[in-house]
């Protein structure tokens, strides 16, 4: 309800101002010895914005503090023992004054302090909303008195809507560098109150991951050894590499040297369709069916192999990756320029001769880029890994045998209550600080390179 | 400057020189094309060609640009194959052997039929792997030093040994533009070819990177059988024995150079000679 | 020199024999090569193949589930509480509510498993089994079904009703042979008469397998997995898309325009676009953590909240519609930009009237590859709490909710497997239905708008 009343205000006042703003100027206009600047649409928008904004921060400023200032307002009315009561209780008492002004009650007789209360309350609420409403079309009337004085002739209208449009633009392209900071700022700040617990050291080069919680009773802080998830993260990419690399690689050269156009335009957007399955149903995908079968086909030839495992989650990462690698080296072969194909085979060479030693050499920078741009990928894969890795933080080498990630160790210690002070949720913010500073740096060496190898063929 | 005019003139005048150009009708035919026709898709490309090409000459063709001479040249070393939708009909014959028999492989006939670019392709790799590119695929050297030889030599004949001696393990591509064209000829040398195709290979040259190329073709001509396309009729009459001219996919008309400049039997010919066609 | 050039004089003869020697050795190994490409295209397909298969193999059936049709008498011995309450002036909102709410408490309090039972028992007046046997039968919501019809409608109270219950969860591995039927009783879930009665009904034709629609109005239930459904995850889901959708679109080409019409090229920009560039690039987790740090820990939203999730993806998937928006804003043509500057348009108004529009279904693509991508994501939604389990369906973004790939998530973990397998690849099929939807409307959208410019 009020929030109807205020768009409804704001919006006869984004009306009527556009339309005081638009008039004046037409009105100018109308006198054929003036010549305006800007056309009176401009004008009428120019006026609109000097209303309508000051308006809208003064009900911004409502919004955000009325919540506190009313509850205290409420408890200024009871007596002041309510003061005294218990978060939980307090709140109690004020929905209950709360139900009673709204009209809706409260089951059984409500005492004496609450009807008037809620008397108060109610005619609080209507003079406050009436106030806040009265100001913000007050400043929004002044904001457009102001506006409507300055439109002449010479007024830019234009020129400075369109600053404001620029400002608005910039203002949304800083939404991604706040991101990145905000990113690195929260990252760092929980991951230093974590080493406040635990030496970095112990961190970076501990060998046992063993973060007791705190529920188990033992007053220890637990172990946080980081090289067992580190190595379990290693040891996944590079099975999801050694899957994905040559599979990807080879589909790409296969459908942009060898396959004629029908089956490309077949083919290559049903590989594409393994690029947009969410990574979640992979996961499932590794956990009933790849794990199983690795399984039996283990037990077959009279290895063990675990149903969850590296293997596992390396081989399933990999098909995930595949897409993404098979679409990359198309795009940076075709990059390649055709003359150095062509003087390949006109020399005689067979295609894949002129494949493995023109045409790959040539994108080898690019190539190498977009599998660091997978790998990085690989490594900050989250769902698979959680569901067919194993969850066994233990330092192992056999990749047949369970493991545990880095990202699967965030989920671990954050999914619970968190509570944002003991270590061990704390420590997800670490080893979260940890996979963003490998991924960055993965990345950036990609881009450079991937952006080195596209203009060299420019 | 005067040097180099005094060099393009001097160039000039030994082609000019070097052969009497009723020689050229006494040649043995290296390549005789019958009636090949190209479709790209739908479209027609050439219709009908047929023309003898003779051995150790430089047959050139011209024509105005799209009128089908690369799509010609291209047919010579199969290079058509390689594009989506090209067909090829008629017949062309290299020393006898159907260079469009199912039977041949193409792989053996581009080994004897070497081809040179519009623009300079060197590979990304050393200047001395560029040369030795084609003989180790084809394995023609059967040592270390064989190839080593293969590939001074084929740089002395394409006349860049002189400049690059001294740096062999620098990539192709530091070399400059005609440079990088004559390692081009150097590797299209290096595999040992009885023909070598050159597609506009002067077209993305300065000057006088053109004249050394020039003088180079002419040198080349002892040994090799030449087809340049050209759209410069200067350097068609400077280098080539034989010229054929192409209009709309059509051989318009052939004959020992001299003739077709001097005294063109077509008016389209005549019209293209003065200018007058695109 | 003289050497070469008499080598060269012979050209051919000795290389061609070299060059026919190796032939067949070469044409060998581009046909290894030609081969090691089907095959890895192959392999690709047949990933898709195989992950598909198994979907829907597993799904499927899962759309079909065991239901009772029988014969339910509301016995007014049985369900207790009276006549519902009216309104009358007297009351207060309050004191209505709460008799109303009395009410209910009195029904549901009702032994509703006893009428469940009669109704069963009637069909087989002979059969013994125990009672806990005998509603094994059945889901454990079976009474919530029974009471909710009661509710719709007091009035059958004393009558005798058709009713289609929901076999149990075990009923329906029991008869679908998702469980091992070979099974030794002691490995079963079912008692031995609940296992013949089930396979008694099912040729009697007393239990069908019906459309499942209670996959798509139900929400989660633990102690009911039977009836559990995707409600509450699909609202969880739809409130976050929407909230990416009004964000993350207009902050996204913004931005775009910005970063390709009028930013000038500086080091400022480059900044910009090499953080664009990584952003796409980092780790959804990490997207999950800085949810978890500043939205929640900070600015004290709640958690589990849609809203949270929504804030989440928005800056998830920014990156993905900048970047999309910029190349097809660089696949405009420079000259109608100069055509449009040219006639004297500003510049502003060269992008607005002119540019922009242009690119719309390029945004249009963007935007719902944007939102596929953040309906298919899970980790983040994990760190942000909203794995936990909601019984309820959101009435808002500031409500607890679950979201469809966190409700597969939950679904996978459950210990009834053998069921809960069935169950998880229907949600998969339900989600990647959806996404393909989206796929679809863009693809559609698309060719519309690009035929009409
Ligand atoms: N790869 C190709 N695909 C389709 N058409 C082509 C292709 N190459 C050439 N053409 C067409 O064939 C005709 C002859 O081209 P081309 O042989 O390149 O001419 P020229 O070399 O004389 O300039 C032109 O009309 C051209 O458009
Ligand atoms: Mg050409």
């Amino acid at each position: 309800m009020n929030a109807l009343v205020i768009a409804a205000l704001l919006l006869v006042l984004l009306t009527f101002s556009y339309q005081v703003g638009w008039s004046r100027s037409r009105k100018l206009a109308g006198n054929k010895s003036q010549h305006l600047h800007s056309r009176p649409i401009y004008h009428g928008v120019l006026a609109a914005l000097f209303a309508v904004l000051p308006a809208m921060v003064i009900i911004g400023i409502w919004a955000l503090f009325s919540e506190q200032v009313t509850n205290s307002f409420i408890v200024a009315q009871l007596p002041p023992e309510t003061a005294q009561l218990s978060q939980m209780q307090l709140q109690a008492a004020i929905a209950r004054v709360k139900a009673i002004a709204s009209g809706y009650g409260v089951v059984g007789e409500p005492s004496a302090t609450e009807v008037v209360a809620a008397q108060v309350f109610a005619s609080y609420q209507q003079i406050s909303f009436l106030a806040v409403l009265a100001a913000a079309a007050a400043i929004g009337a002044g904001g457009l008195f102001w506006a409507q004085r300055r439109i002449g002739p010479r007024l830019r209208a234009r020129t400075e809507v369109e600053i404001f449009v620029r400002i608005a633009l910039m203002a949304c392209s800083a939404v991604a560098i706040v991101t990145t900071l905000g990113i690195v700022l929260s990252l760092l700040s929980d991951a230093l109150r974590f080493f406040s617990f635990i030496n970095p050291l112990d961190f970076f080069f501990g060998t046992t991951w063993n973060p007791r919680f705190q529920s188990a009773g033992t007053g220890s802080a637990g172990e946080y050894g980081l090289l067992p998830l580190l190595w379990g993260t290693v040891m996944i990419s590079i099975i999801a590499m050694l899957v994905a690399v040559p599979i990807g690689l080879m589909s790409a050269i296969y459908l942009s040297q060898y396959a004629d156009e029908r089956v490309r335009n077949v083919v290559k957007p049903i590989i594409e369709v393994l690029a947009g399955i969410p990574t979640i149903v992979y996961g499932f995908f590794a956990l009933v069916t790849v794990g199983p079968f690795f399984a039996a086909a283990g037990d077959a030839v009279g290895i063990d192999i675990n149903a969850t495992s590296a293997l596992t989650a390396g081989v399933v990462m990999g098909i995930m990756i595949i897409p993404f690698i098979s679409s990359l080296s198309d795009d940076i072969i075709a990059q390649v320029p055709r003359a150095m194909r062509d003087g390949s085979l006109g020399l005689g060479a067979t295609q894949s001769e002129t494949i493995r030693n023109v045409l790959l050499p040539a994108a080898l920078p690019g190539i190498v880029g977009a599998v660091l741009l997978a790998v990085s990928r690989a490594i900050g894969e989250t769902m698979i890994v959680v569901l067919a890795a194993g969850n066994s933080p233990v330092l192992r080498f056999n990749p047949a045998e369970p493991t545990s990630t880095v990202t699967v160790s965030i989920v671990n210690q954050l999914t619970g209550d968190a509570d944002f002070t003991s270590p061990q949720s704390l420590v997800a913010f670490a080893l979260g600080l940890t996979l963003f500073a490998m991924t960055l740096l993965l990345n950036v060496m990609a881009l450079y390179i991937v952006r080195k190898f596209r203009e060299q063929y420019e | 400057m005067d040097m180099i005019a005094g060099k393009i003139k001097l160039t000039s005048k030994t082609v000019d020189q070097s052969m009497n150009p009723l020689d050229v009708l006494e040649r043995e035919t290296r390549l005789s094309a019958r009636d090949v026709t190209v479709h790209y898709g739908d479209k027609q490309a050439l219709f009908g060609i047929s023309i003898d090409i003779p051995d150790r000459a430089v047959t050139s063709f011209i024509g105005p640009s799209g009128c089908g001479k690369s799509t010609f040249l291209r047919c010579i070393n199969r290079m058509n194959d390689t594009i989506e939708g090209a067909r090829v009909g008629g017949s062309i014959k290299l020393d006898g052997d159907d260079v469009y028999d199912p039977n041949l492989d193409v792989v053996e006939l581009r080994a004897r039929v070497g081809m040179v670019f519009q623009k300079p392709n060197p590979f990304p790799k050393s200047i001395y792997e560029n040369v030795a590119y084609g003989p180790k695929i084809h394995g023609l050297a059967r040592s270390r030093t064989d190839l080593d030889e293969i590939v001074v030599s084929s740089l002395r004949k394409a006349g860049l040994f002189e400049e690059v001696k001294d740096r062999l393990n620098e990539p192709g591509t530091s070399l400059s533009g005609g440079q990088q064209q004559r390692l081009c000829i150097a590797r299209a040398i290096a595999v040992g070819p009885q023909v070598i195709l050159m597609d506009e290979p002067c077209s993305a040259l300065d000057p006088i990177a053109t004249a050394i190329i020039e003088e180079l073709i002419d040198e080349l001509r002892e040994n090799y059988t030449i087809v340049i396309v050209t759209h410069s009729m200067q350097q068609a009459a400077r280098v080539s024995q034989k010229t054929a001219f192409f209009h709309l996919g059509k051989l318009i008309e052939e004959g020992v150079t001299e003739d077709i400049f001097t005294n063109p039997e077509h008016k389209q010919t005549q019209d293209y000679i003065m200018g007058r066609i695109g | 020199m003289t050497d070469t050039l008499l080598s060269a004089a012979s050209p051919g003869s000795r290389n061609r024999e070299q060059v026919r020697k190796g032939l067949r050795r070469r044409h060998r190994s581009e046909v290894l090569f030609r081969w090691a490409g089907i095959l890895s295209i192959v392999a690709a397909l047949g990933f898709v193949a195989i992950l598909f298969g198994m979907i829907l193999s597993k799904g499927m059936p899962s759309f079909w589930q065991s239901t009772l049709h029988l014969e339910a008498y509301f016995d007014p011995e049985l369900i207790e509480g009276g006549p519902q309450p009216q309104r009358e002036d007297s009351n207060s909102d309050a004191d209505y509510q709460r008799a109303y709410s009395n009410w209910q408490r009195a029904v549901t309090l009702s032994n509703w498993n006893t009428v469940v039972e009669t109704a069963i028992r009637a069909q087989v007046p002979e059969f013994e089994i125990e009672t806990g046997d005998l509603l094994d039968l059945v889901t454990t919501a079976a009474r919530f079904q029974l009471r909710d019809q009661y509710f719709a409608n007091p009035d059958v109270l004393g009558q005798t009703m058709p009713v289609s219950i929901l076999g149990s969860a075990n009923t329906d591995n029991w008869l679908k042979g998702t469980i091992d039927r070979s099974q030794p009783d002691a490995r079963q879930q079912l008692a031995p008469e609940t296992r013949q009665l089930a396979d008694q009904f099912l040729e009697q034709g007393i239990i069908r397998f019906d459309f499942a629609g209670h996959i798509f109005t139900n929400v989660d239930s633990r102690s009911a997995p039977a009836s559990a459904g995707l409600a509450g995850a699909f609202m969880g889901s739809l409130y976050m898309m929407m909230v990416v959708i009004v964000l993350a679109v207009p902050i996204g080409v913004a931005s775009a325009v910005y970063l390709e019409e009028f930013a000038p090229k500086n080091r400022w920009t480059d900044l910009i676009e090499v953080n664009i560039n990584n952003l796409a690039a980092v780790p959804s987790i990490v997207f999950g953590l800085l949810g978890a740090a500043v939205f929640i820990n900070y600015f004290g939203l709640p958690r589990s909240a849609p809203i949270v999730g929504g804030l989440v993806l928005t800056l998830m998937t920014l990156p993905t519609i900048i970047i999309a928006t910029r190349s097809s804003l660089r696949a405009v043509p420079p000259s109608l930009r100069q055509a449009a500057l040219g006639l004297g348009a500003s510049r502003n108004q060269t992008v607005f009237h002119h540019v922009l529009p242009m690119t719309f279904p390029g945004i249009l693509t963007a935007t719902i590859i944007g939102v596929a991508q953040a309906l298919g994501e899970t980790a983040p939604l994990l760190l942000i709490g909203m794995s936990a389990f909601i019984a309820n369906i959101p009435s808002s973004p500031m409500d607890s909710a679950t979201a469809l790939p966190v409700q597969i998530y939950l679904w996978q973990g459950n210990e009834n497997r053998n069921f809960f397998e069935a169950r998880t690849s229907a949600a998969i099929i339900v989600l990647l239905g959806l996404m393909l939807m989206l796929n679809a409307i863009a693809i559609f959208l698309r060719s519309r708008l690009e035929k009409r410019a």
